[in-house]
C-alpha cells in the first residue's frame, strides 16, 4: 500500500488544485491567446505530460469535451431559438451565456433557468430579433418545465359543492406556464419540429440528424397579444392558445384570487352580458378540468 | 463478489443501461432481461414522462441506481438538496446498492458536468472517503464507488490510482463497482498494466462490474459508449471475474445506441468470459 509521501509545497491543496481546472475546463475553447496561456500555465503547474501528449493537450481534452457536453445540452433545449438567430448567432450567444453563468444544477435540464433574464441583460447578442427570440426562449422554458415539472392530484369537482365562489381558491398544476407573448411562438416551433421530423425521415443517420443545421425560422410580430398555457397531458407537453380572459381568469387564480375575483377580473374590460360570461367560464373549466389544470 | 453487504446480499446477473430510444421496445414486448441500471439523475424530477416510464419498467424488473453528478471527490460536502432528492428517488426504485463514479466535478456550485480525475493525494483520500461516508449514511443503502477513465494525471498524486482507490474504500467501507473499460481505457492513457489494477482490486468489496465501448484515437483513448466492447476490454473482463467470481455486470451504450436487442446481444456475450463457463441470469 502507498506510504505517505512529504507533500510538494509547490503543489496546490485540493480545492484549489480543483478551482484552477476547473476554472480551465470551463474556459471558452477560442477565447484568445491569454485564456490559452493562462491554460497552459495550469497544464504545466499540475498535470503530468506523458509520451504522446502534453500537460496542456491532456487538460484541452476535459476543456473541449466540457463544451462539446455542455453546447450539445444546450443546443437540444433552445432548437427554436437556434432557428431564430442561426447558428453563427447562436453559438456565440451560447457560449456568452454559459461562460457567464454556467451550469448550477446537477441536471443539465436547468441549464437554460437564466437564459431569458441574461438575455433582456444582453440585448445585442439577440439584435435584431431581440423581442421574437426572448418570446421563444420564454416558451422553450416553460415546455422544460410541463416536460417533467410537478404534477398534484387533479381538482375533484364533488368537493367544491356547497362552497361558495368568494371563498373558493383553487391552485393551477405547477407544470402549466401562461405566457403572453408577442410573435406566434406556438406556430414557429411547429414549423420547427415539422422541419426536423421531415429531416429525420430523409436519413436514418442518426448522427447526421444530430448535426444538420438548424433550418431558419422567423415570426411576424402578431397584431394582438398572444396568450399561451403550456402545459402536459398524458406526458406529451402541447401549447394552448387562451382567450385573454381565459388568459386572465387563470392568472388571478395563479396570484391566489378566489374564483369569484379571478371572474371579475378576467371580464373587468368586457362588455358581454354576464350570462354569456357565465356560459363562456363554464365551458373554459369544464376544458381546463378535461386537462387537468385545476388542483386544490 | 456474487452477493456481499456491498450489493445488499443480491444475486443480478447481466444487465444493460436504461436509455431512452428503448423505452417503448421494452414496455411493449417485455423483454427478458435480468436487471436494468438507470442514471439517477435523469429520474430527479418531480412528474412527467421520465417518473412515468419508471414506474411502468420497476412493475416488471430490478433496477439499480447509477449517478453521474455526487462527486465524492469534490473538496466540499455533498449537496443536501441533492442527497434529498436521490435518497427519494431509493425510496421509488428499492434500489438494493447505489453508485457513483470516483470522481470530482463541481467547485463553489458550477458544474463541470464532466467526471474528472482526482489527484491521488491523502488529503483528496480523506475527502473522499468521508464524502462517501456521508452519502452512505444519509441514503441508508450500500454505496459503490465506480473508477472513472482518465486522460489526465496530476503532478501532485503520491500513489497510483488502484492505491488510491483501495485507501478510499477502506476508509469510506463501501463497494466497489469496478468498470474494466475505463481501467483500460486509463492504462492506456496513462502507460500502465490494467492487469496489474485488477490484481490489486479488493475483491470482497467489488458490488458490480461495467463493461462498455471505447474509442481509440491516434495518442490517446476516449471511454466514448458508442461502441461494442472490444476484445481487450472482454479480456480483462474474463481476468477481473476470474479473481471476484461471478458478479452483476452491466454494459454501458450511451451514444449512437442500436437497438434494444443489439445491446442485449452484446451484454450476454459477458457469459462467455465468465469462470467456470457459469452462465449469469440475463
Amino acid at each position: 500500500m502507498a506510504k505517505p509521501l512529504p507533500l510538494n509545497s509547490e503543489q496546490p491543496n485540493l480545492a484549489e488544485l480543483q478551482r484552477l481546472i476547473a476554472n480551465s475546463v470551463m474556459r471558452p475553447l477560442a477565447s484568445g491567446d491569454r485564456s490559452h496561456r493562462a491554460n497552459a500555465e495550469v497544464a504545466a503547474q499540475l498535470i503530468k505530460p506523458n509520451d504522446r501528449l502534453d500537460s496542456f493537450e491532456r487538460l484541452q481534452l476535459y476543456n473541449q469535451q466540457y463544451w462539446w457536453r455542455i453546447l450539445g445540452s444546450f443546443r437540444e433545449d433552445f432548437r427554436g431559438l437556434r432557428a431564430v438567430l442561426g447558428e453563427r448567432k447562436f453559438e456565440r450567444l451560447a457560449v456568452a451565456y454559459l461562460e457567464a453563468c454556467g451550469s448550477s444544477s446537477w441536471s443539465l435540464r436547468d441549464l437554460g433557468r437564466g437564459l431569458e433574464g441574461f438575455l433582456r441583460e444582453h440585448p445585442e447578442l439577440i439584435a435584431p430579433h431581440g423581442a421574437l427570440a426572448i418570446d421563444v426562449v420564454r416558451v422553450e422554458w416553460a415546455r422544460i418545465i410541463a416536460f417533467d415539472g410537478p404534477e398534484k392530484p387533479p381538482l375533484d369537482a364533488t368537493k367544491l359543492t356547497g362552497v361558495a365562489p368568494e371563498h373558493l381558491r383553487l391552485e393551477l398544476q405547477p407544470h402549466l406556464t401562461l405566457l403572453e407573448v408577442a410573435h406566434p411562438v406556438d406556430k414557429l416551433l411547429g414549423r420547427l419540429r415539422l422541419a426536423h421530423s421531415e429531416a429525420n425521415t430523409a436519413s436514418n443517420a442518426v448522427a447526421a440528424s444530430q448535426s444538420r443545421r438548424a433550418p431558419r425560422l422567423g415570426a411576424k410580430l402578431s397584431p394582438r397579444p398572444i396568450h399561451l398555457a403550456v402545459h402536459r397531458v398524458d406526458f406529451a407537453v402541447y401549447y394552448k392558445r387562451l382567450d385573454p380572459e381565459a388568459y386572465r381568469l387563470l392568472s388571478a387564480l395563479r396570484a391566489g384570487a378566489s374564483l369569484a375575483d379571478a371572474c371579475q377580473t378576467a371580464f373587468a374590460d368586457s362588455n358581454a352580458p354576464s350570462e354569456t360570461a357565465a356560459a363562456t367560464i363554464q365551458q373554459w373549466f369544464a376544458t381546463w378540468m378535461r386537462f387537468g389544470w385545476l388542483t386544490n | 463478489m456474487p452477493a456481499s453487504r456491498f450489493n445488499a446480499f443480491t444475486d443480478h446477473g447481466i444487465g444493460i443501461g436504461l436509455r431512452v430510444p428503448h423505452y417503448q421496445h421494452i414496455l411493449e414486448k417485455k423483454p427478458v432481461v435480468d436487471w436494468f441500471e438507470i442514471i439517477s439523475e435523469n429520474y430527479m424530477v418531480e412528474g412527467g414522462r421520465p417518473l412515468h416510464v419508471l414506474d411502468r419498467i420497476l412493475e416488471q424488473y430490478r433496477v439499480v441506481q447509477h449517478g453521474v453528478s455526487m462527486y465524492f471527490g469534490n473538496a466540499e460536502r455533498p449537496n443536501r438538496d441533492h442527497l434529498q432528492k436521490l435518497k427519494a428517488l431509493t425510496r421509488r426504485t428499492e434500489t438494493p446498492w447505489i453508485s457513483d463514479h470516483l470522481c470530482w466535478g463541481s467547485v463553489d456550485g458550477r458544474f463541470t458536468h464532466d467526471l474528472l480525475p482526482m489527484p491521488y493525494t491523502w488529503e483528496a483520500v480523506e475527502w473522499t472517503a468521508r464524502n462517501i461516508r456521508e452519502v452512505q449514511d444519509h441514503l441508508e443503502r450500500p454505496v459503490a464507488v465506480e473508477n472513472v477513465s482518465s486522460y489526465a494525471e496530476f503532478h501532485a498524486s503520491e500513489m497510483t490510482e488502484w492505491e488510491f482507490l483501495c485507501e478510499v474504500v477502506e476508509r469510506a467501507d463501501c463497494g466497489i463497482l469496478l468498470d474494466v473499460n475505463n481501467i483500460y481505457v486509463s492504462a492506456k492513457n496513462h502507460g500502465f498494466d490494467p492487469v496489474v489494477y485488477v490484481d490489486h482490486v479488493p475483491v470482497e468489496r467489488v458490488a458490480q462490474i461495467h463493461i462498455a465501448g471505447h474509442t481509440n484515437y491516434e495518442r490517446y483513448i476516449l471511454d466514448t459508449h458508442d461502441h461494442p466492447v472490444l476484445d481487450p476490454v472482454w479480456n480483462l473482463y474474463a481476468h477481473a471475474t476470474g479473481r471476484i467470481g461471478r458478479t452483476a455486470t452491466l454494459l454501458e451504450w450511451d451514444d449512437r445506441i442500436p437497438s434494444f436487442d443489439e445491446v442485449h446481444r452484446e451484454a450476454l456475450k459477458a457469459n462467455r468470459f465468465l469462470p467456470n463457463g457459469k452462465a449469469l441470469a440475463a
